[in-house]
This record gives structure tokens, C-alpha cells and sequence, in this order.
């Protein structure tokens, strides 16, 4: 365990405890609450900043999100080469933790990672949760330079290995892949999301026909700020059941 | 100017009182069956004198519009209308099933050929009470279906929608609609509110049980705002619903008037009872124009000249009606005149006479 600083311990809200795991030759900062099934989070491009919706799912299941080396105070990270590389180095750290088999959720760059994770290591994903996926982007898309709402420092040193490791807008290695993937899989996309035109939604469902795509009313590409309660009540139903999510089980009678 | 006939489908037979709901103890069903056969004969005589729409709304409980479905009409309609746009004005989004109207909208553009106008309105008051939604939540119902609708439209792929009021797991409606991207969509607008909300979602405006002054007023709010947006609604995207009444010479559109008012209330028998009204419109119902509440309560009221001068009615000989169309159109921009039929046996002749003699008239306007 590090010292924790002082501005690491206010990025852990909601009650979540730090921790810090070693895989890969890396030293990753841990960030936990709950228990139950365990959820691992890959964060986006703006570093782990956990939500009313992370605390919400934490009150059912153990809820783990963990920091990709380069991110937040971390050194900088000039060795991963990519992000299926980077997802290697990620569900290692899971697994480091003891974590053999759980459901996985990724937002925006985060999501992508989720992506290859689940294409490379098919046994440890049960079910998996994509929050604004960018792994398809609007061919002229480039990543921010500055990154709102974090420290400059941070947000150069992030926006620059996002860059690095981000790939194409349009990634045919990962489009080819993505129908390799075998879990449940829920995708939500916001209706008012501005990096990731709803049109883009429908991609998902041609290249993973498994896939649930939801759209969130009302939300931009922070879902999970936005409407924290209607994506926590969602992805709760979806790992409840992954399979049987479809189907309402809700009783609208009214009670005697 | 386009013209469309409005098939409001008024039960003339027997019923008590003209509160709401309105009791059904006395009721002829082939008063009923008569409602229809006429608007299906006026609709088609619309049809064939070069209407270019024909027009059906949505309402509850009450004679004065017995289609709480206009879709079961309009699919009459597809059958019964060779060449004019059907125009459902329309459903009233908020308290229906969205993804349901979606569907229906596009069995009836399938049905048509392409032909379906899409309308979709908040509704009076009172049809929140008719399936029991709460009249506050209107507004945030309203916006959020209309753009559920218009993604089960363009959507390809099946996807689920988490609204704040409307929730489904997955969608992926059949048949689709003919018209690409979607069918031209309607909203009632009133309001400052549905004005701009309209000119944002570039959809069209229609005006019904207003008076010039206030559908001038909103008009020209409509369009500053679209200007805002980036765009400019042309003609067809205002459409002015209003009474109208043509015979040979004023003298004889007067005169047809005043027989078809005798023993009948012209009044719509939509007022809801003090009490209730009050409830509603604390509930936030009608948004931030004061204009609007008791809006269709005063919008009956005056003496003939007066009403026709307040463009609540176009009445009197071909030329007489298109001089008052042409005022409309200075007036509002309105490129679509969606005309009430009065009621009885003269109904037909105005028709008649308002494709084959109006119409002619004032179809350069725009």
C-alpha cells in the first residue's frame, strides 16, 4: 500500500476505500465499495471519477474500479503499446486480486478496453456493461487535449496516452473481433451524448448480435452523472439476469 | 396554399348535457354509424375536388369527436382517400403508448403509400384525465415521446429506451414508415413553450381554436426561433385550422349558418367542470401563456362578423372566403388551411365548392 495523498483521498467519494494492487509491473491504484458479485470498472479518458450510479450498484455488489497505469497520479505510462495490451495489463490486475470470474463495465475509453478484455479473456467475463462505448468514433474524432475537470497536469498526461493508445475511429481489427464475444452485453448510449452520435448505437448490435442497446433519455456522454439512477436501475437488472433482461418482472398490480 | 378537410366526426344523435365526461344513457348507435359514413363521404368529395389533406383528431368521452382512435379512421381513410395526405392532428402523444403510435403512424404510411401527416399534440386538458396521467408531467411526456417516436422510425437495429417516463428493453417497429427519414410531424403550438420546442426539433406547427391576433403572435415567435435554429419553416410548416362555410353568394353561406346553429349548440363540449380546470392548470399544464387557458372558452364567443374579422371563421361566396384566406396567410404565414365543415346537409356543396372554386384562387399563396 502507498501513502495516500490527500487528492487521491477526495477522488475516492461515495465511501469507496483505496487500495493498491501489483500486476503486470505496474502498481494500480484500487478503488472499492461493497460486496456481493464483483463489478470491475474501467474508467475513461478523464481518469476514474466514480458516480451516484457507482455508489447506487455498490449497495448490491462489490464494486471495483481500477486505475490504468498512466492515469491519475500514476506515473507516466510510455510502455503499454495499446489498448489490447492495456486491457492484458487490466484484467491481470483482477485477477491479482483474486478475481477469477465477474462482470465488467467500461465508460467511453474505458469501454473499448472492456471490449478487448472480454474478446481476450472470454472465460473471466460473465457479463459486460458498456457506458458510452467509443470504440466506434466519427472518422474526423480526436480526443480532447484538454480535459475538463481535471487537474492540467493530469489531464495532458492522460489526454496524450489516449491519444497513443486510443487506435482509429474506425477500428476494423476490433469490429472484425467484437462477434467473438459470447457474454451478455449491455450498451447504453445517451441521447444527447456529443462526442458519439446515437447513430452509432446500431454498430454495436451488427458486430455483437448479443448485444442489448439502450439508449439513456436525456443524458449526454457522462451517463452515469447524468441519470445516475436510471443506469444503475438499468445495469442492475441487466446483471441480475443478463440473460432473461428482456423480460419485466415488475408486478404493476396494485396490492390489497 | 394547401387545403385539408377536417372530419371532426361529431355525433349528431341523442345525448344528455354537454359536461365532461359526457354520459352515453342516450345514444344511437345509428347516429354513430351515420357520424362516420359522413365524414368518410366528405373525405372523399374532399378528395376528389383536390383537397390536398383530409384530417382527423383525437379526443375522449365526449360527442363532439367520437374518434378517441384517429388511427382506426385514418385506416379507413387509406382505403377511401385515392390521392390527399391523411393528417392525424392528431395523437395525443403524452397519454398514449408511444412506441403504439409509432407503429401505427407507420402501418398507415405503409397502408397510404406515403401518405400520413404526423401530428402529435399535448391534447385539452381533460384527456389526462380520460387515462389517468398526471397533467404536470405533459410537457417532460410530450418531448421525451416525440423523440422515442422518431427513433423507433429511423432506428435499424432493435434498442431499448431508459426514459424518465417511458421505459422499454427493446423496440424495432414493423412495418416502417414509406416517407424517408420520417413522415412530416405536427405540433400544436400555442404557446410560447411548444413555439420554441417545435422551431428546435424543426417539426410543424398547426394552430386550432384560435384568433388571428394570438396565431399571428405565435407565428412569428415560431419563426424568430427557427431562425435561432438555423432554418426558416416554409408555408406548409404552419398549418390554421378554422370553420368554414362557402355557398354561391354570401348572402346564401349567411343564411346556411344560421339554420345549421338553429336548436344546436355550435359550443365544443370540452369544458371540464371549474373545479377540475383549476386543478389542471395548477398542476402546470398550461406552461407560461396566459392567453391559453380559457383560450377555446372565448375563442366561441362573438358575433359572426366579428368572428370571421378574428379569423375564427371563413364564411361566404368563393371569392369572399379566399379574400379571408388570403388575409390568413398575410397574417400568419399559414400554408395549410385545415377547414372545419359545418354541420348538416350544405356541407357538402362548401366542399365542393372550396376545392373547385376557392382553391383555385388562393393556391399560389405560400
Amino acid at each position: 500500500m502507498s501513502v495516500m495523498t490527500r487528492e487521491a483521498a477526495d477522488e475516492a467519494p461515495f465511501g469507496f476505500r483505496e487500495g493498491r494492487i501489483e500486476a503486470d509491473g505496474f502498481d494500480i491504484r484500487v478503488l472499492e465499495k461493497g460486496s456481493g458479485e464483483p463489478l470491475v470498472f474501467f474508467h475513461t479518458a478523464r481518469g476514474i471519477r466514480l458516480t451516484p450510479a457507482h455508489a447506487r450498484l455498490a449497495e448490491t455488489r462489490r464494486v471495483i474500479a481500477l486505475e490504468a497505469p498512466g492515469f491519475g497520479c500514476s506515473p507516466v505510462n510510455a510502455r503499454t503499446r495499446d489498448l489490447p495490451e492495456l486491457a492484458r495489463t487490466m484484467m491481470a490486475a483482477a485477477s491479482a486480486l483474486g478475481l477469477q470470474r465477474f462482470d465488467l463495465m467500461g465508460h467511453s475509453f474505458g469501454a473499448k478496453q472492456a471490449l478487448w478484455a472480454a474478446i481476450q479473456d472470454p472465460e473471466a467475463v460473465r457479463a459486460l456493461v458498456l457506458i458510452a462505448p467509443s470504440a466506434i468514433r466519427p472518422e474526423d474524432w480526436r480526443p480532447p487535449t484538454v480535459q475538463e475537470g481535471v487537474e492540467p497536469e493530469i489531464g495532458r498526461k492522460q489526454a496524450a496516452l489516449v491519444d497513443r493508445l486510443f487506435g482509429p475511429p474506425v477500428d476494423d481489427e476490433l469490429e472484425r473481433r467484437m462477434g467473438e464475444i459470447a457474454c451478455p452485453v449491455l450498451a447504453l448510449f445517451g441521447t444527447r451524448d456529443e462526442l458519439i452520435p446515437t447513430q452509432f448505437a446500431r454498430r454495436y448490435k451488427q458486430l455483437a448480435p448479443k448485444a442489448n442497446v439502450m439508449f439513456v433519455y436525456d443524458a449526454s456522454h457522462s451517463i452515469t452523472e447524468d441519470r445516475p439512477e436510471a443506469s444503475a436501475s438499468l445495469i442492475e437488472d441487466f446483471l441480475g439476469e443478463p440473460e432473461g433482461f428482456l423480460v419485466n418482472r415488475t408486478s404493476g398490480a396494485l396490492s390489497d | 396554399m394547401k387545403a385539408a378537410i377536417f372530419t371532426p366526426c361529431t355525433y349528431h344523435g341523442p345525448s344528455e348535457g354537454q359536461g365532461w365526461p359526457t354520459s352515453a344513457r342516450v345514444y344511437s348507435d345509428e347516429a354513430a354509424a351515420e357520424t362516420f359514413e359522413t365524414a368518410l363521404a366528405q373525405a372523399r368529395l374532399a378528395d376528389e375536388v383536390g383537397f390536398d389533406w383530409v384530417t382527423v383528431a383525437e379526443h375522449h368521452f365526449a360527442p363532439f369527436c367520437i374518434t378517441p382512435n384517429p388511427m382506426v379512421l385514418a385506416g379507413a381513410l387509406t382505403q377511401a382517400v385515392k390521392q390527399a395526405k391523411i393528417a392525424l392532428l392528431g395523437a395525443d402523444i403524452p397519454i398514449l403508448n408511444p412506441i403504439r403510435v409509432a407503429e401505427e403512424f407507420a402501418m398507415l404510411d405503409a397502408m397510404s403509400g406515403g401518405r400520413v401527416v404526423a401530428g402529435m399534440l399535448r391534447g385539452t386538458p381533460n384527456e389526462y384525465i380520460t387515462y389517468n396521467i398526471n397533467p404536470a408531467e405533459s410537457r417532460g411526456r410530450f418531448e421525451e415521446a416525440l423523440q422515442l417516436i422518431k427513433m423507433a422510425w429511423t432506428e435499424p437495429e432493435p434498442f431499448g429506451w431508459q426514459g424518465r417516463y417511458y421505459q422499454y428493453k427493446t423496440i424495432s417497429i414493423w412495418p416502417r414508415p414509406v416517407q424517408k427519414p420520417h413522415p412530416p410531424i405536427y405540433m400544436s403550438g400555442s404557446s410560447p413553450e411548444s413555439g420554441e420546442f417545435a422551431a428546435k426539433n424543426r417539426v410543424g406547427l398547426g394552430f386550432a381554436v384560435t384568433t388571428l391576433p394570438l396565431a399571428s403572435k405565435a407565428s412569428r415567435h415560431y419563426r424568430n426561433e427557427a431562425e435561432k435554429a438555423g432554418w426558416t419553416p416554409t408555408g406548409e410548416e404552419i398549418i390554421y385550422r378554422v370553420g368554414c362555410h362557402v355557398a354561391d353568394t354570401d348572402d346564401e353561406a349567411m343564411e346556411d349558418l344560421g339554420a345549421s346553429f338553429r336548436g344546436r349548440s355550435p359550443a365544443l363540449s370540452l369544458a371540464l367542470t371549474r373545479r377540475t380546470d383549476e386543478v389542471i392548470a395548477g398542476a402546470g399544464y398550461y406552461g407560461r401563456d396566459e392567453d391559453q387557458r380559457g383560450r377555446v372558452a372565448r375563442a366561441v364567443q362573438g358575433d359572426i362578423p366579428s368572428r370571421i374579422e378574428n379569423g375564427q371563421i371563413l364564411l361566404g361566396s368563393p371569392e369572399t372566403v379566399a379574400r379571408q384566406i388570403r388575409h390568413i396567410h398575410a397574417e400568419t404565414g399559414a400554408g395549410v388551411l385545415d377547414l372545419i365543415p359545418m354541420q348538416g346537409d350544405k356541407a357538402l356543396k362548401s366542399i365542393e365548392l372550396i376545392g373547385t372554386k376557392v382553391m383555385p384562387l388562393v393556391r399560389e399563396l405560400n
